[in-house]
């Protein structure tokens, strides 16, 4: 792009460090707040944009906690209409990221106790080449040629997966913010309507469990 | 602390979720304990694996989703509620251009019907519009314009109106407005009263925590002295201490940098040492080094790491 060219911030990304920088020059030219009162105000332009801010995250969250692209499409599609109609009734009383989460926490979470009481959603599907697991068709999250990625083995990877599984789904939530989304205990605790010590308490029995489970992998 | 309890917080250490003294306290024992530095090297181990594990959502799914989403918005309305529909209503003016005489009498009769509706009205009235605390808007802006036909035009008016509301500082909705305003990203000196009137209620945990916020992150170091201020009897509460040594470390205000120092020495100052070291070999500020040096003094401990 020649110098001084500006860019479309709704242009489709052509990567992920195109998409950060075009979210950070939106966030540049608006900050939140006014974002969220054009939004308030009927503005699309600055309810897209409200959304550019925040989606990435929201997929990615979804993704991992679903491992599903549809259902994370699903959780994306849902969480945003939500915010969408009740954006009039967002007070300024906690920040728009936590109230953004605890819609989409909420989200994931009945999506994870439904699947669990219909015991569906097996990744590893029969195909005619013979079994194959449908999230290793899944981008990871590590760069093409990251020595670590390439020497994590397909047996360390579905042992991950099985003891994800494995976890209730509120300790499953708080394990995915705390891990990969880096939020702070205290922000998940009020993204899932809980104290601090509580979510503390569920990364602790979560990581626990991973110790147990993947100790003779690492 | 013992060997069990030091392998318990290992995860919590690698997330950065021990408190600035249980922090303190594992790496002393993780120095003097063989076990649990390997404990703590198999723990890392198991953090880069779990790193590596992380499903990252393609660009194409993203667009697609963002696709949808524009598409859905197209069919859906934010949702109001009935009060500001009633509101919106409200400010919808309908002019119709009557010919000639016509428009000044109509303007004179709405004044008067204003003027002696007003004089009727006695001030105690239970349902008055003053003592509702409403009272003229006190801006407006046209939204926009749009012929409808027959002559008429309709005009949406957005209008900002005031509210006088009054209340002791440990009323909810007082502390809720305050803790707003207190966050107003285009008005520092409203931050600024607001924080200086939260700043007696520092017992209050949402306002302790707006205080916090403040010193970290406001951009106006007016506000951060005044919320540091309310802050000075928690300085033993190890959150407290923990936003503290942070600030101390990265504000570009001297003077916030120097309350700093004089709240976090004010308890458990053995703790500081390494922060004080720190600070001595990155600080430019004459003052401040001369402070942290007199407090190190204070302390027996050296000005310099070796």
């Amino acid at each position: 792009m020649p110098q001084g060219a500006t860019r479309d911030v709704f242009a489709y990304p052509t990567s992920i460090k195109v998409l950060q920088a075009t979210v950070a020059q939106a966030a540049v030219r608006m900050d939140e707040p006014e974002l969220i009162r054009a939004a308030q105000r009927g503005d699309q332009r600055a309810f897209e944009q409200l959304v550019r801010l925040y989606d990435q995250n929201v997929l990615r969250l979804a993704m991992n906690l679903l491992r599903s692209p549809e259902d994370a499409n699903d959780i994306y599609q849902e969480a945003f209409l939500r915010v969408y109609k009740n954006l009039h009734t967002f007070r300024f009383d906690c920040s728009f990221h936590t109230w953004l989460y605890r819609i989409v926490t909420n989200l994931c979470l009945d999506a994870l106790r439904k699947r669990r009481v219909r015991r569906e959603e097996d990744t590893v599907v029969e195909t005619s080449e013979g079994f194959l697991d449908r999230m290793d068709t899944v981008e990871e999250s590590r760069a093409d040629g990251d020595p670590q990625r390439q020497l994590m083995s397909r047996q360390l990877r579905t042992r991950i997966r099985q003891v994800l599984d494995g976890l209730t789904p509120r300790e499953r939530a708080v394990f995915e913010m705390r891990h990969y989304q880096g939020l702070r205990l205290r922000a998940i605790g009020d993204m899932l309507g809980t104290s601090e010590e509580a979510a503390k308490n569920c990364l602790f029995r979560a990581t626990q469990k991973m110790r147990a489970a993947l100790g003779d992998f690492v | 602390m013992k060997c069990e309890d030091a392998k318990k917080s290992l995860p919590l250490f690698l997330y950065g979720e021990l408190s600035f003294e249980e922090e303190e306290q594992l790496e002393v024992h993780i120095d003097e304990c063989d076990g649990c530095r390997d404990a703590l090297t198999r723990e890392k181990l198991l953090f880069k694996s779990l790193d590596a594990a992380e499903m990252a959502p393609s660009l194409e799914l993203l667009a697609e989703c963002r696709a949808q989403l524009r598409e859905r918005l197209q069919h859906v309305a934010p949702e109001r509620s009935s009060f500001w529909d009633k509101i919106r209503q409200g400010f919808t003016i309908n002019f119709h251009f009557a010919p000639g005489i016509a428009q000044p009498i109509g303007a004179l009769a709405m004044l008067a019907i204003g003027f002696f509706g007003a004089r009727m009205t006695p001030a105690s009235f239970p349902g008055s519009v003053r003592s509702a605390g409403l009272v003229e808007p006190a801006s407006s802006r046209v939204r926009y314009v749009e012929p409808v036909g027959s002559g008429r035009v309709q005009i949406v008016v957005d209008e900002t109106t005031q509210r006088t509301l009054s209340g002791n500082l440990d009323d909810q909705s007082i502390q809720r407005l305050l803790l707003t305003a207190a966050k107003d990203p285009s008005d520092a000196g409203l931050r600024v009263e607001s924080v200086n009137l939260l700043k007696s209620q520092p017992q209050s945990a949402a306002v302790r925590s707006a205080l916090l916020y403040a010193v970290q992150h406001d951009s106006n170091a007016g506000v951060r002295l005044k919320a540091l201020d309310g802050l000075k009897d928690f300085a033993d509460d190890p959150e407290t201490r923990q936003t503290l040594t942070q600030v101390l470390l990265k504000d570009d205000c001297p003077g916030v940098r120097t309350q700093v120092i004089d709240l976090l020495i004010q308890h458990h100052a053995d703790s500081m040492v390494g922060v004080l070291q720190e600070v001595m070999g990155k600080e430019q500020n004459g003052y401040i080094r001369m402070r942290c040096q007199r407090a190190l003094h204070d302390m027996n401990a050296s000005a310099e790491t070796y």
